[in-house]
C-alpha cells in the first residue's frame, strides 16, 4: 500500500492497476478497467521548482519532453526522442548545453511531474484580476435563514482578496441583478423569473452599448470585444471599491417580497437568476477566471430550471419518483442546466452551490452544471449551520488550508498507442477534442482527449478511464522488452494568482500479457483506488442507465475478481483466500453497496447527487472515507486505535470517532456519556477524563479543518437519537434478531446482511 | 333612515382648500386682499385634511368651489364672490339675473330706456365693466363720427354717450347697442382710415341696421372696441370696406331707413312696428340688417311679429313666441355693407349673476355658461353639473330634427361650485342606501311625485309606481307634497350625495394612489424637463391628501424603467430597474407605492437627486408605453392616478412609436386624403393597455413637455380611455414652462375628484341616451366607467327620442356618479333636472343654449376629424350652423325679407363662433399635427364654460390700464376687444388668453415706459422668446399680474405665457387668433356671415 502512496505523492496519481493487463482479453478479466485516479493540483513536495519557461513539446504529437524521453546528447543537434510517438525531436538552441550532467530540471528522473509557467500574453495583460466572484442570493427564505446568510456573506466579503472582482444578483420571484458601481442610490435591474433573457437581450436591456456601437458581427465578449470597462465596472468591482455599497446592500437586504399564499411554495427562478449570472460573466469577463456562487434556501419553482410546481400539494420528487419517470420537471430542468453548463464550459467560469434548506433545492438537476464547471457544492440544511458558515469562510481562507481555487483549466492527456481513452468521470467537461487516442467505449465525459476544467483545486480528481486495445498476440509476448505503456497528463490552469501554469505529469507502467500474469497484476493492485474507481463507476451508471442494478453488478464484479486473483479450489467455499493486495477490496465493496452512492432510497435526489459530485472530485483517501467511514476508538485502556467499522466496537466505556466524511461522530458510550452528564470532566480531580473526552473532539477537530465541504460534527451518547449516525454505518454483525447481546450492548435495527453473510457468499459464488 | 342632509356636515369646508394651491403659485403675484377673504371664506377649515376627520364626512367638494380661490390661485371665481356672503355680491348683480329672457320687468326699462336700460346691461351680462371701458375711450371718436356721419343717429348717439360715460353702472351702450355702436364704429375707423370712404358709405347705403344685442352679449366689444381706440386699424379700410365699412359707418342708423322707425325708447332703430323685433334697444328684439343692396332698405324689416315679447322668455308659457332674435340684411351680391361692430359679438360680464335653478315650479333657464353666476338650487341641479342644448325639451323627434339642433347634455358631475353657494347635501340612508326606483333603479329625486298618503310613489322616469319604503314614508300635506319635503334634501335639490351603502362596492374603497412616472431619458435631461417635472412632484407633495390613505410611488424611466423602493426601512431609495420593455412587469409588488407619511423624506432625497443622477444619461430612447405599462401593473390592485411626464416620441419597447408625421408631411402632397389618418392613434396596442388600466382603475395623466413631434394622437389614447388629461408644453422651455408645469400639476391633484367611478345619466320616458362622448373607457353602454373623475371633466350625452313626449310635461335626466372620495368614502352624487316639454319649434329656439349647442358643435367636429378628410369637417360644422340658422328662418321668421339674415337672439353668436371653430387649431389646415391632436383631446373633456374661450379668446388692452384705472370697479378684468387686428395698435400692449395660453402682444411703437414698466425692458428688441411674467413696482405691472391672476382664477389654468411681436412667428401666433380676420385660408367674420346668409337663401328658394 505505501508504495502507491508514494507513487501519489510523487505523481497525484493512484492506479488500480499499476501493473497493467497487456492484451484486450486481459483487461476485461481484470473486471475493474485500467484507470487513474489524478488530482491535477495536488500540492507538489515543495523541493519542486516551478519552470519559468514553457515545455518542449514533440511536433508530432505535442506531448511534452518528459525524463521518458529518450535524449541522444551524442549528436551535435542534441535530440530527443517522444515516448509517446517514437517521433525524434531537436532541442531548440538554449538547450544546446545540456548533457548528462547538466540536465534541465524536466529531464531529472524524479521530476516526472513538474510545473511550468507558461507565458501567455494575453493573460498577462489582465494580470492582476485573478478572480471573479458572482453572488447569487436567493431570498425566498425565512428572515432568520436571511439573516444568517447575510451575516455569513458580510463575514466572507472581509476575506475576499482586494483585486477580486465581486457581483451580485439576488433573486426571488424575480431576479435582482446589483449596480454596484452606481454611487448615488442602490440600484438594481430587475429581471422576471418566469422568462429567460439571452445574453442578446441582457447586452441590450442594460445598456452595455450606450456610448459606443455595436459591433455588428462577432462574439461580443468582455473588454477586449468592445465592452467599456465602465459598463463591466459598473456590476463587477474589485472588493476593495463596493466593500462598503455591498456591506449596505446586503445589511438592507431582505426577503422577497411578493407574497406566497400558504397553500404555495414561494415563487424562487433559479435557473434564470443562474442563467442571468451566467450571461452577466460571459458579456463582462469570458474567459477569466470567475465562479458564480449560488446561495440556494429552496426549490426552485419559477421559470426554466424549475423542479417544482408552487403548489404545496404537489411533492418534491424522491428517487422513486425518478426511477418511475414521473416527475414532470425533471428532465426539462436538466437539460437547462445542461446548456447552461455548456455556455459555462465556454465561457470558463465556475457555478458553485451552496444549497442551505431542509427541503431539496435542485442540487440533483444542477448537478451537471456544477460537474461540469468544477464548481464546489456544499449542502447543508441551513444557512446557519457550521456546515454552510465554515465552507464558505473555507473558500475564502488563505493559509495552510486553503482550496487552493484555480481556474480556466484545460487538461490533456497523451498516451502510448496500445492504450485508449474511455473517458474520464469527475468534475470537469469535454472540449471534444476527438483523435486516436479515443476509445469507441464512452464513459463520464469522453471521445475527448482534452478536457475543460472550470474551476479546479488542491484536491479536484479525475478518474480517468482506458482501454487497453492490443489484441492477443504471441508475438507481442515474445518481444516484451518494451513493456512500458505511457501516460502524460497535461494540465493548464490558472493559479490563483493570476499566473498561467502547466503542470505535466509522466506516468509510466509496465504491462503483461499471457499466461502466468495474475501473480504480476496482483502485486500492482491498488485496493483503495480500485474500490473509488468501482463507486464512481457505480455512481455514474446509475445516472446514466436505465434500469441499472448496482448491488447486482457491484457483486457480479466482486465475484468476478474474486474467482479470477482469488487462491481457491473450485466449489469449496472453505478454502478460498485472497491475497493480502485484494484482502480488504470484498470489504470495500460491502460498504460500497450499503453506502449512500449506492442505497440511495433513504437519501433524497439531492443528497445523493451532493454525495456523488463529491466523491467524483475527491482524493482517493477521501473517497474510501465516503465509502467505508473510518472509525477510532477512544478509551482509558489504550490510546487512540482504529477499530472495526462494526457494532461490536460499541463499548460503553469507550468514545468512538467516526469520520464518514461528511459526518464526523463522537459517539460516547453509555459510561462515558453518564460521566459526561454528570460533568466529571469539570472536576479537577477527573482530568484524565476531560483529556479523553477532548481527544475525539481535538481530532475531528483536525479533520474539520482540513475538509471541504466541511463535515458535520455529531456529537452524541449511546442510546441518544443521534446515534443514528453512527449506527447507521457500523457493520450490523448484532441486530435485533442476531442471538445474545452484543458486547458493546449495542444492536442495530436493520434486516441487512451483516459482512460475514456477505463473505460467505462470497466464497460461495466466487468459488463456483 | 337617517335624516339625510340635515346636519350632514355638507358644509364643511371643501377639503381641497384652493388656499393652499395659492401659496406656492409660482410668479403669481398674489393679492393679499383676496387671499385673505379666501381663507375666511373657506373660513371653517382652511386646510381641511388634517382638521377634518373622515367620520365628518366632509364632502369633499361639496363646499363649493375649493373655497375662495385665493389670489394666485387656480379657482375660478371671480375674487369678489369669494366673500361667503351672497351679500357681498354687487346689488345690482341681483336684479341682473335673468340675463335672457329676462321676465317682463326688463321691458319696461327699455321703454323707459335711459337709466333702467343702464341698469339692465351692466347686470344682464356682467357687462358692466365692458360697457364702461367703451364708453369712456368712445367719447372722442364717437362724437365725431356720428356727427359727421349721420344725423339722425347722432343725437341719440351722443345722448348716450354722456350717459354712459357718466355712470359707469350703466352702460347704456348694452342695450342701446344699436345706436352706440354705429357711431363708435365709425369713429374708429374712420378718423384715421378712411374717412373719404366712410361718408360716400354712409351716404350710399344706409344698409345696416344696427345690430341688435342681446343684453349679454351685445354692444359690450363693440364698445370695447371703441374704447381701444386704434387710431388706424390698419386693416380696416380695406378689409372693412366693402362688407361693412359702408354699413357700419353709415350709422346705418341714422341714414338707413331702418333706422327711420325709432324705437320706442329712444332708440333711432327700433322699429316702428311694434312687433318687430328690431328695436335694436330691446334687448330681445331682433334686429335687422337690412340689405344694403338696394340703396334703402327703407322697408322696415320687421321680420318676426311678436319679436317684441321676446322680454317675456322662457318662462312664459308656450303660445306666444316672441322670439328674440337678430336679424342683419345681407347682401346677397357681397355688396352689402355691414358694420362689423353691429355684427353680434361675445360681451363677457364680470359681474355676477343669481340663479335660482327653478322657479315657481318651472325650470329657469341658466345664464350663459361663460358668465359668473351663483346658483341656488331649488329642485333642478344647478347647470354646472347639467346643461341641456335646449332648456326645453321638444316633444317629438320630428320637431327635434326640424330645427337642426341637438339634443345633449352636457355633465360635469363635480363641477367646481361657485363658493358663495351652498354645500352639496349629503344623506346618509344607512344600510339600505338611496330610495330608488324599483324598475328602473333612478334615484329619488324632487320630481318623483308621492301618491297615496306618501305610501307610494311614481317614478318620474319611468312611471313605474313604488312602495314607499316604511322607514321613509311620511305623509303628504295639502299641497300634494310630502311634509318633510323641504328638511330632506333629496326632496328638494337637484343634486345631492348619497353615502353608497355596502351594495355598492366590489371592494373597500381605493386609496388615493398617486404614481409618477418621469422622462429621464437624454433629451428630457438635456432641456430640463426632468428636473421640472422633478421639482414640480416635490413641491406638489405637500399638497397631496393627508393621511395614511395617500399613497405615493415614483418611476423614471427611459430605455429602461426605473421603479424606486420608498420602504423607511431603507436607509436609502432603492432603484430597481426593469429592463425588459416588451414584456414588462413591476418589479416589487409592495413598497413601489408607499403611503406618503412614510415616504415623504425619501421622495425628497429622490427627487432632488434623479436630475443630477441621470446628468449624464446618454440613452435617447423612451420606453413609454412599456414603463406605463409597469408603473400600471404596480398600481393594479388599487388602482389610482398615474402622472406621466413624457418628453420624447416613444421609442422604444411596447407601444413604440414612429415620427409618422414626417412621413406624412412628405406624402402630404399624394396622399393628402390620407392626412387624418396621422390624427389617429397609429394601432391598438395602447388602447388595449388602455382598457385594461381602466379596468384596473388607474387613470392616466400626460404631461408632454417636449420640443419635438411625440404623436400625441397614439398617445392620447391612454388618458382619454382612463378619465385623465393630456397637458401639452410645446415647445418645452425649462424656464419659462416650470411654473406652469408645477401649477398644472398641482391643480391636478388637489382640485375635487374621485376615483372608481362609474357614470350614468337616465332620462324620462320618451328620450334616452345614444351616446357618452368624453374621457372615459365604456364597457358597456348604458355605463361610463371613470377610473378618475374630476371637477375639469365634461362627458357630453347626446339624447334621442324613442317616443312622444306630452305637451306640458316635464322631462327628467339624471346623472348619478358613484365614486370614491380622496378620503375614501364611496358616494353618489345624483344631480337631476327636469325640462318642460315643448312642442312649439320658437320655444325650442328661445330657450337654445348656445354656449351647450357650440360645445356639442365642437366636441363633435374634433370627434369626427380623424375620421375623414378635413374639409368635410369644416363643411359639417358649417352646415350645423347653417341648418339651425335656416330652420329658424323658414319656420320662426317667416316675415322677414329674404334679404335678411335673421338670426335667434339666443344663437345669434353661433356663426361667429363657427366661424372661429373653423379656424381653431384643430380645424385649421396649416397646424402641426400634434397641435391638432392635443386639441382635438384637449376638447374632449372640456366644460362648456371654457369653450367658448377655447375658439373665441379673450383678448384685452393692457396699456391702457393704468388710464382706467378708475373706472374699473371691482372686477379686475378690463373689457374684452373684439378679436379683429383692425383693433389692435402697434402703440398697444394686449394680452390673449384663451383658458391654455396667454399671448402678450407687444406692438411694435409701444411707448418705452409702458415697456419698461411691464417687462423691465427698454425697447421691443430685448423680447427674449421664454417670457416669464414678473411683477414690478408700478401700477401698470401690478395690474397685469393682478388681471393674469385674476384669469388663472377664472379658467383653473396657470396659462402659458408668451410674448409676442410684430414680424416674428409669435407675432404671427398672436394673430392667428384674430378670429374675425381674413385670412388666406378663412373668411372673415362679415364675409362668413354674408356666406351664411347665401346658403340660407339658397336653401328657401
Amino acid at each position: 500500500m505505501a508504495e502507491f502512496l508514494d507513487l501519489e505523492s510523487q505523481d497525484s496519481v493512484r492506479m488500480p492497476w499499476n501493473v497493467l493487463p497487456g492484451t484486450k482479453a486481459d483487461a476485461a478479466n481484470c473486471v475493474i478497467p485500467i484507470s487513474a485516479v489524478y488530482t491535477p493540483l495536488k500540492p507538489l513536495p515543495a523541493a519542486m521548482p516551478l519552470l519559468p519557461y514553457s515545455p518542449l513539446r514533440c511536433r508530432n504529437c505535442r506531448s511534452v519532453i518528459s525524463p521518458f524521453s529518450i535524449v541522444d546528447f551524442s549528436s551535435i543537434n542534441k535530440i530527443w526522442i517522444c515516448s509517446f510517438c517514437l517521433q525524434r525531436n531537436h532541442f531548440p538552441p538554449h538547450y544546446q548545453s545540456i548533457s548528462e550532467q547538466n540536465l534541465p530540471a524536466e529531464l531529472f528522473p524524479q521530476y516526472t511531474t513538474i510545473e511550468y509557467e507558461t507565458t501567455a500574453p494575453h493573460e498577462k495583460a489582465e494580470g492582476g484580476s485573478s478572480n471573479v466572484f458572482l453572488f447569487v442570493v436567493d431570498t425566498c427564505v425565512i428572515e432568520e435563514e436571511l439573516g444568517f446568510l447575510k451575516s455569513a456573506l458580510l463575514q466572507v466579503l472581509g476575506m475576499v482578496p482586494e483585486n477580486c472582482l465581486i457581483g451580485l444578483i439576488t433573486f426571488g420571484t424575480y431576479v435582482h441583478v446589483h449596480e454596484l458601481g452606481f454611487g448615488q442610490l442602490p440600484k438594481v435591474h430587475v429581471f422576471k423569473g418566469t422568462k429567460e433573457v439571452t445574453k442578446d437581450q441582457l447586452l441590450e436591456q442594460m445598456g452595455f452599448f450606450l456610448k459606443r456601437p455595436r459591433p455588428t458581427a462577432g462574439v461580443i465578449a468582455g473588454v477586449r470585444d468592445g465592452l467599456s470597462q465602465e459598463s463591466v465596472a459598473r456590476f463587477l468591482l474589485p472588493a476593495s471599491d463596493c466593500e462598503f455599497v455591498l456591506n449596505s446592500i446586503l445589511e438592507e437586504l431582505q426577503k422577497d417580497p411578493w407574497p406566497v399564499p400558504s397553500d404555495q411554495r414561494a415563487a424562487r427562478c433559479t435557473g434564470t437568476a443562474l442563467s442571468l449570472a451566467a450571461h452577466l460573466l460571459g458579456v463582462c469577463v469570458p474567459g477569466s477566471g470567475a465562479r458564480i456562487m449560488a446561495f440556494l434556501g429552496g426549490p426552485s419553482t419559477e421559470g426554466p430550471g424549475a423542479i417544482i410546481s408552487k403548489n404545496l400539494s404537489e411533492p418534491i420528487r424522491s428517487h422513486k419518483d425518478l426511477d418511475k419517470d414521473s416527475v414532470p420537471h425533471y428532465h426539462k430542468a436538466v437539460k437547462f442546466y445542461e446548456a447552461l453548463s455548456r455556455q459555462l464550459v465556454h465561457q470558463g467560469h465556475v457555478l458553485d452551490v451552496f444549497a442551505c434548506a431542509l427541503d431539496q433545492v435542485g442540487v440533483a438537476e444542477l448537478k451537471v452544471a456544477i460537474e461540469k464547471t468544477g464548481g464546489l457544492v456544499v449542502l447543508a440544511e441551513s444557512f446557519g449551520h457550521s456546515v454552510f458558515k465554515d465552507s464558505l469562510r473555507r473558500v475564502f481562507q488563505s493559509g495552510d488550508n486553503d482550496l487552493g481555487l484555480s481556474s480556466n483549466g484545460i487538461f490533456e492527456i497523451n498516451c502510448s498507442k496500445d492504450i485508449k481513452i474511455q473517458g474520464i468521470i469527475g468534475p470537469c467537461a469535454s472540449l471534444d477534442k476527438k483523435g486516436p487516442l479515443c476509445s469507441e467505449t464512452v464513459i463520464g465525459q469522453g471521445n475527448t482527449t482534452a478536457w475543460k476544467l472550470c474551476g479546479l483545486d488542491k484536491t479536484t480528481s479525475l478518474c480517468i478511464i482506458f482501454d487497453v486495445i492490443k489484441k492477443e498476440n504471441p508475438d507481442i509476448i515474445a518481444q516484451s522488452a518494451n513493456n512500458q505503456f505511457f501516460f502524460q497528463f497535461l494540465t493548464y490552469y490558472q493559479h490563483g494568482n493570476g499566473q498561467m501554469r502547466l503542470r505535466a505529469t509522466t506516468l509510466s507502467r509496465r504491462w503483461v500479457a499471457g499466461p502466468g500474469i495474475k501473480e504480476d497484476l496482483i502485486s500492482g493492485f491498488d485496493q483503495e483506488a480500485a474500490a473509488v474507481v468501482m463507486a464512481r463507476q457505480v455512481s455514474f451508471k446509475m445516472e446514466t442507465e436505465a434500469e441499472f442494478d448496482p448491488i447486482r453488478w457491484l457483486d457480479k464484479s466482486l465475484i468476478h475478481i474474486c474467482s479470477q486473483f482469488g487462491e481457491y479450489q473450485k466449489d469449496s467455499p472453505s478454502s478460498f483466500s485472497l491475497s493480502p493486495r485484494l484482502s480488504i477490496f470484498p470489504q470495500f465493496m460491502f460498504h460500497l453497496r450499503r453506502s449512500q452512492f449506492v442505497q440511495v432510497f433513504n437519501n433524497s435526489p439531492d443528497e445523493t447527487a451532493y454525495f456523488r459530485m463529491i466523491l467524483n472530485r475527491e482524493n482517493i483517501a477521501n473517497s474510501v472515507v465516503m465509502i467505508q467511514p473510518s472509525l477510532i476508538s477512544y478509551s482509558f485502556q489504550s490510546g487512540p486505535e482504529p477499530a472495526l467499522l462494526d457494532v461490536a466496537s460499541i463499548a460503553a466505556d469507550r468514545i468512538l470517532l467516526l469520520d464518514s466524511y461528511f459526518t464526523i461522530v463522537v459517539f460516547h458510550g453509555s459510561t462515558i456519556a453518564q460521566w459526561r452528564k454528570a460533568g466529571y470532566h469539570e472536576l479537577p480531580e477527573h482530568q484524565a477524563f476531560a483529556h479523553l473526552l477532548q481527544a475525539p473532539r481535538d481530532d475531528a477537530d483536525a479533520i474539520i479543518r482540513e475538509r471541504f465541504p466541511v463535515p458535520r460534527l455529531v456529537i452524541c451518547d449511546q442510546h441518544g437519537s443521534q446515534a443514528r449516525f453512527l449506527l447507521a454505518k457500523l457493520n450490523p454483525s448484532a441486530t435485533y434478531n442476531s442471538d445474545g447481546v452484543a458486547p458493546g450492548g449495542d444492536i442495530i435495527f436493520t434486516d441487512d446482511v451483516s459482512f460475514e453473510v456477505f463473505l460467505d457468499h462470497l466464497q460461495r459464488l466466487a468459488v463456483q | 333612515m337617517a335624516t339625510p342632509g340635515g346636519p350632514r356636515p355638507g358644509n364643511a369646508p371643501p377639503n381641497h382648500n384652493p388656499n393652499a394651491l395659492a401659496n406656492n403659485m409660482q410668479n403669481l403675484q398674489i393679492n393679499q386682499p383676496n387671499q385673505q377673504q379666501s381663507s375666511n371664506v373657506g373660513g371653517t377649515a382652511p386646510r381641511p385634511p388634517n382638521t377634518s376627520p373622515f367620520g365628518q364626512q366632509p364632502p369633499p367638494f361639496t363646499g363649493s368651489r375649493p373655497g375662495p380661490p385665493p389670489p394666485g390661485v387656480f379657482a375660478r371665481g371671480p375674487s369678489p364672490p369669494s366673500t361667503p356672503a351672497q351679500t357681498t355680491l354687487p346689488p345690482n348683480m341681483v336684479p341682473a339675473r335673468p340675463t335672457g329672457p329676462p321676465p317682463g320687468s326688463r321691458p319696461p326699462p327699455f321703454a323707459s330706456r335711459p337709466p333702467p336700460s343702464g341698469a339692465l346691461p351692466s347686470s344682464m351680462t356682467g357687462t358692466a365693466a365692458p360697457p364702461h371701458s367703451g364708453a369712456g375711450p368712445r367719447p372722442g371718436p364717437f362724437s365725431s363720427s356720428p356727427l359727421t356721419s349721420g344725423p339722425s343717429a347722432p343725437p341719440q348717439m351722443s345722448s348716450h354717450g354722456p350717459v354712459s360715460n357718466g355712470p359707469p353702472a350703466f352702460a347704456p351702450g348694452m342695450t342701446q347697442s344699436g345706436p352706440r355702436f354705429p357711431p363708435a364704429m365709425g369713429g374708429m375707423p374712420r378718423p384715421s382710415a378712411g374717412p373719404p370712404q366712410s361718408t360716400p358709405m354712409l351716404s350710399s347705403g344706409p344698409s345696416s341696421q344696427p345690430l341688435q344685442v342681446r343684453p349679454s352679449f351685445g354692444s359690450p366689444p363693440a364698445g370695447a372696441l371703441s374704447s381701444i381706440g386704434q387710431p388706424a386699424p390698419p386693416f380696416s379700410a380695406p378689409s372693412q370696406a366693402p362688407p361693412f365699412s359702408a354699413a357700419s359707418q353709415a350709422p346705418p342708423f341714422s341714414a338707413s331707413p331702418q333706422n327711420m322707425p325709432p324705437p320706442p325708447g329712444s332708440l333711432p332703430f327700433s322699429p316702428p312696428v311694434p312687433g318687430v323685433l328690431q328695436s335694436s334697444g330691446s334687448p330681445y328684439g331682433m334686429q335687422t340688417w337690412p340689405p344694403q343692396q338696394q340703396q334703402q332698405q327703407v322697408a322696415p324689416p320687421p321680420p318676426i311679429p311678436g319679436a317684441m315679447q321676446k322680454q317675456q322668455m322662457f318662462g312664459m308659457p308656450p303660445g306666444q313666441p316672441p322670439l328674440p332674435n337678430q336679424s342683419m340684411s345681407l347682401g346677397q351680391t357681397g355688396q352689402s355693407k355691414i358694420d362689423p361692430n353691429q355684427i353680434p359679438r361675445l360681451s363677457t360680464s364680470s359681474s355676477v349673476i343669481l340663479h335660482e335653478t327653478r322657479h315657481d315650479n318651472q325650470a329657469n333657464p341658466p345664464p350663459p355658461a361663460t358668465s359668473d353666476y351663483i346658483v341656488k338650487d331649488t329642485g333642478n341641479c344647478s347647470p354646472r353639473y347639467i346643461r341641456c342644448t335646449i332648456n326645453q325639451i321638444p316633444c317629438t323627434v320630428d320637431l327635434l330634427s326640424t330645427s337642426a339642433m341637438q339634443l345633449a347634455l352636457l355633465v360635469q358631475p363635480l363641477a367646481l361650485p361657485h363658493p358663495s353657494e351652498e354645500p352639496i347635501q349629503v344623506v346618509d340612508f344607512g344600510e339600505s342606501g338611496p330610495v330608488r326606483c324599483s324598475r328602473c333603479k333612478s334615484y329619488i329625486n324632487p320630481f318623483m311625485k308621492f301618491i297615496d298618503q306618501g305610501r307610494r310613489f311614481i317614478c318620474n322616469f319611468c312611471g313605474f309606481t313604488d312602495e314607499t319604503p316604511r322607514d321613509y314614508h311620511c305623509n303628504l300635506g295639502p299641497d300634494g307634497r310630502r311634509r318633510d319635503a323641504d328638511e330632506r334634501p333629496e326632496l328638494c335639490r337637484g343634486t345631492v350625495e348619497f353615502i353608497a351603502s355596502k351594495e355598492y362596492m366590489v371592494r373597500d374603497p381605493m386609496p388615493a394612489v398617486f404614481f409618477f412616472l418621469i422622462d429621464v431619458s437624454m433629451n428630457a435631461i438635456q432641456t430640463g424637463a426632468t428636473a421640472a417635472a422633478c421639482s414640480a412632484i416635490s413641491q406638489v407633495i405637500s399638497d397631496l391628501p393627508e393621511g395614511p390613505r395617500t399613497m405615493v410611488g415614483i418611476a423614471t424611466f427611459d430605455s429602461t424603467i426605473h421603479f424606486y423602493n420608498l420602504k423607511r426601512a431603507l436607509q436609502q431609495p432603492l432603484m430597481l430597474i426593469v429592463p425588459d420593455v416588451q414584456d414588462v412587469y413591476t418589479p416589487l409588488e409592495s413598497d413601489v407605492i408607499v403611503q406618503l407619511a412614510e415616504c415623504r423624506q425619501h421622495l425628497e432625497i429622490l427627487l432632488e437627486s434623479i436630475p443630477t443622477m441621470f446628468q449624464n444619461n446618454r440613452i435617447a430612447d423612451s420606453a413609454f408605453g412599456a414603463a406605463v405599462k409597469a408603473a400600471f401593473l404596480a398600481m393594479k390592485n388599487t388602482g389610482g392616478k398615474l402622472l406621466v411626464f413624457q418628453s420624447v416620441l416613444p421609442s422604444t419597447g411596447i407601444g413604440s412609436l414612429s415620427a409618422r408625421e414626417a412621413e406624412g408631411r412628405s406624402n402630404i402632397s399624394a396622399g393628402e386624403k390620407e392626412a387624418h389618418k396621422l390624427l389617429l392613434p397609429v394601432d391598438k396596442t395602447l388602447k388595449t393597455m388602455a382598457i385594461e388600466f381602466a379596468e384596473y382603475q388607474v387613470c392616466v395623466d400626460l404631461f408632454i413637455t417636449t420640443q419635438t413631434y411625440v404623436d400625441i394622437a397614439s398617445l392620447s389614447v391612454v388618458p382619454k380611455t382612463t378619465g385623465g388629461q393630456v397637458y401639452y408644453y410645446y415647445p418645452f422651455s425649462a424656464l419659462s414652462d416650470a411654473a406652469k408645469l408645477y401649477n398644472d400639476l398641482r391643480w391636478n391633484v388637489m382640485r375635487p375628484q374621485g376615483f372608481e367611478a362609474v357614470m350614468r345619466v337616465r332620462c324620462s320616458q320618451g328620450i334616452q341616451v345614444q351616446e357618452y362622448s368624453g374621457n372615459f373607457c365604456k364597457r358597456i353602454p348604458t355605463d361610463v366607467d371613470l377610473p378618475a373623475i374630476d371637477c375639469d371633466k365634461t362627458i357630453m350625452v347626446s339624447l334621442k327620442h324613442d317616443d312622444k313626449l306630452q305637451e306640458g310635461t316635464e322631462c327628467a335626466f339624471q346623472c348619478a356618479l358613484l365614486y370614491t372620495t380622496v378620503y375614501g368614502q364611496r358616494r353618489i352624487r345624483v344631480s337631476t333636472l327636469s325640462l318642460p316639454c315643448t312642442n312649439m319649434l320658437s320655444n325650442l329656439f328661445r330657450s337654445a343654449d348656445l354656449d351647450t349647442q357650440f360645445a356639442c358643435i365642437l366636441k363633435q367636429a374634433a370627434n369626427e376629424i380623424p375620421s375623414g378628410p378635413l374639409a368635410q369637417v369644416r363643411d359639417q360644422a358649417t352646415n350645423a350652423c347653417i341648418n339651425i340658422l335656416y330652420s329658424y328662418r323658414k319656420f320662426c321668421a317667416t316675415v322677414s325679407s329674404s334679404g335678411q339674415l335673421i338670426l335667434p337672439e339666443a344663437l345669434k353668436l353661433l356663426p361667429l363662433y363657427t366661424l372661429a371653430l373653423l379656424k381653431s387649431n384643430g380645424l385649421r389646415t396649416d397646424g402641426r399635427i400634434d397641435d391638432r391632436s392635443f386639441w382635438m383631446n384637449y376638447v374632449s373633456p372640456l366644460p362648456t364654460p371654457l369653450v367658448i374661450p377655447l375658439v373665441y379668446p379673450r383678448m384685452i388692452a393692457i396699456h391702457e390700464l393704468d388710464e382706467k384705472e378708475l373706472e374699473l370697479d371691482d372686477s379686475v378684468i378690463p373689457t374684452s376687444i373684439p378679436l379683429s387686428s383692425e383693433h389692435i395698435s402697434d402703440d398697444g400692449v394686449y394680452l390673449l388668453e384663451n383658458g391654455q395660453d396667454c399671448l402678450i402682444y407687444v406692438g411694435t411703437s409701444v411707448q418705452q415706459n409702458v415697456l419698461q414698466q411691464l417687462f423691465g425692458i427698454s425697447s421691443v428688441e430685448e423680447i427674449s422668446n421664454q417670457f416669464i411674467l414678473e411683477q414690478y413696482d408700478n401700477p401698470l405691472s401690478k395690474k397685469l399680474n393682478a388681471i393674469v391672476n385674476e384669469i388663472r382664477r377664472q379658467r383653473c389654468s396657470y396659462l402659458r405665457l408668451k410674448l409676442c411681436k410684430k414680424g416674428d412667428s409669435s407675432g404671427m401666433m398672436f394673430f392667428s387668433y384674430m378670429v374675425e380676420d381674413k385670412t388666406p385660408s378663412g373668411l372673415s367674420y362679415v364675409e362668413y356671415l354674408i356666406h351664411i346668409h347665401r346658403q340660407i337663401q339658397s336653401k328657401m328658394t
